[in-house]
């Protein structure tokens, strides 16, 4: 692992297509990572993920569109102060690369830039806690067939 | 929020669900919604005794609770307990890889229901 970059890979059993609509679109977004992800999924959109409920110490992330090629590449700066460009250095940057696999879809994760603006935001990352937690995180991994895993959402 | 957590990390917790094996029979016990030594030993490759022992590690932090049937116990897994472990886990271990298992899931929910 270089450092400073979060390098990822897992194989899903669907079309690049589907996996493309799932890591990219804000409905899909927000149902595995934020309560909420207000963005159009075209490139140079702004916008922002929130992490909670509005009001209630809720975090309001900025979030920018960097590239959108369906169904291979989709990536994303996030972090940076609201009222900047997304840019190397102010932000996360995330990239999902797709790629054809037998019966489904190789995905490849790559976060970078934590070492342009230091581990704090490393731990910041951690701060905006994901709203899924327990059996959605832990079950995938237990239990290796699907049905249970249907039984428990 | 790191440090509070790891403060709280229950180590015997963490060793209980760290061995493979122990996994594998919580994996087991939720799949069939509860098992005893020996069904459990009749689906992995090792004795009822080396399951016995195992069954008293996950109970000594109450992921498992035991219910007497007999001669044998019959072992359910306490759902609670192990949504605190998964809690820490998903604490302490890497957000992305949990992400990317919801993503996983999501997508070939949809593929599935495509092919229907």
């Amino acid at each position: 692992m270089e450092f400073g970059t979060i390098e990822r890979e897992i194989f899903v059993e669907a079309s690049p297509e589907v996996v493309f609509e799932v890591v990219s679109s804000p409905s899909h977004l927000q149902q595995w990572w934020p309560d909420e992800a207000h963005y159009e999924p075209v490139a140079g959109s702004k916008g922002d993920i929130v992490f909670g409920q509005h009001g209630n110490d809720a975090a309001v992330v900025a979030f920018t569109v960097v590239e959108v090629r369906p169904p291979r590449t989709f990536s994303f700066r996030w972090t940076h102060p609201a009222e900047e460009p997304a840019v190397p250095g102010n932000s996360l940057f995330v990239t999902f690369d797709l790629t054809p696999s037998g019966n489904g879809t190789l995905l490849k994760m790559t976060e970078s830039g934590f070492r342009e603006m230091g581990w704090d935001i490393a731990l910041l990352e951690q701060q905006y806690n994901d709203h899924v937690t327990g059996w959605d995180y832990y079950l995938p991994r237990l239990v290796s067939y699907a049905a249970t895993a249907r039984v428990q959402q | 929020m790191t440090a509070a957590v790891l403060d709280r990390i229950d180590d015997d917790l963490w060793s209980a669900i760290g061995d493979p094996t122990r996994r594998r029979m919580v994996d087991l016990l939720l799949a069939d919604g509860g098992g005893t030594a020996t069904t459990l030993s009749d689906q992995l490759p090792v004795t009822r005794q080396a399951v016995a022992k195992h069954l008293a590690v996950l109970d000594r932090v109450a992921l498992v609770r035991a219910t007497p049937i007999g001669r044998e116990k019959r072992y359910r897994v306490d759902e609670a307990q192990l949504a605190r472990a998964v809690a820490q886990l998903t604490s302490v271990g890497s957000a992305w890889d949990a992400r990317l298992q919801r993503i996983k899931r999501i997508a070939e929910s949809i593929q599935r229901t495509k092919k229907h």
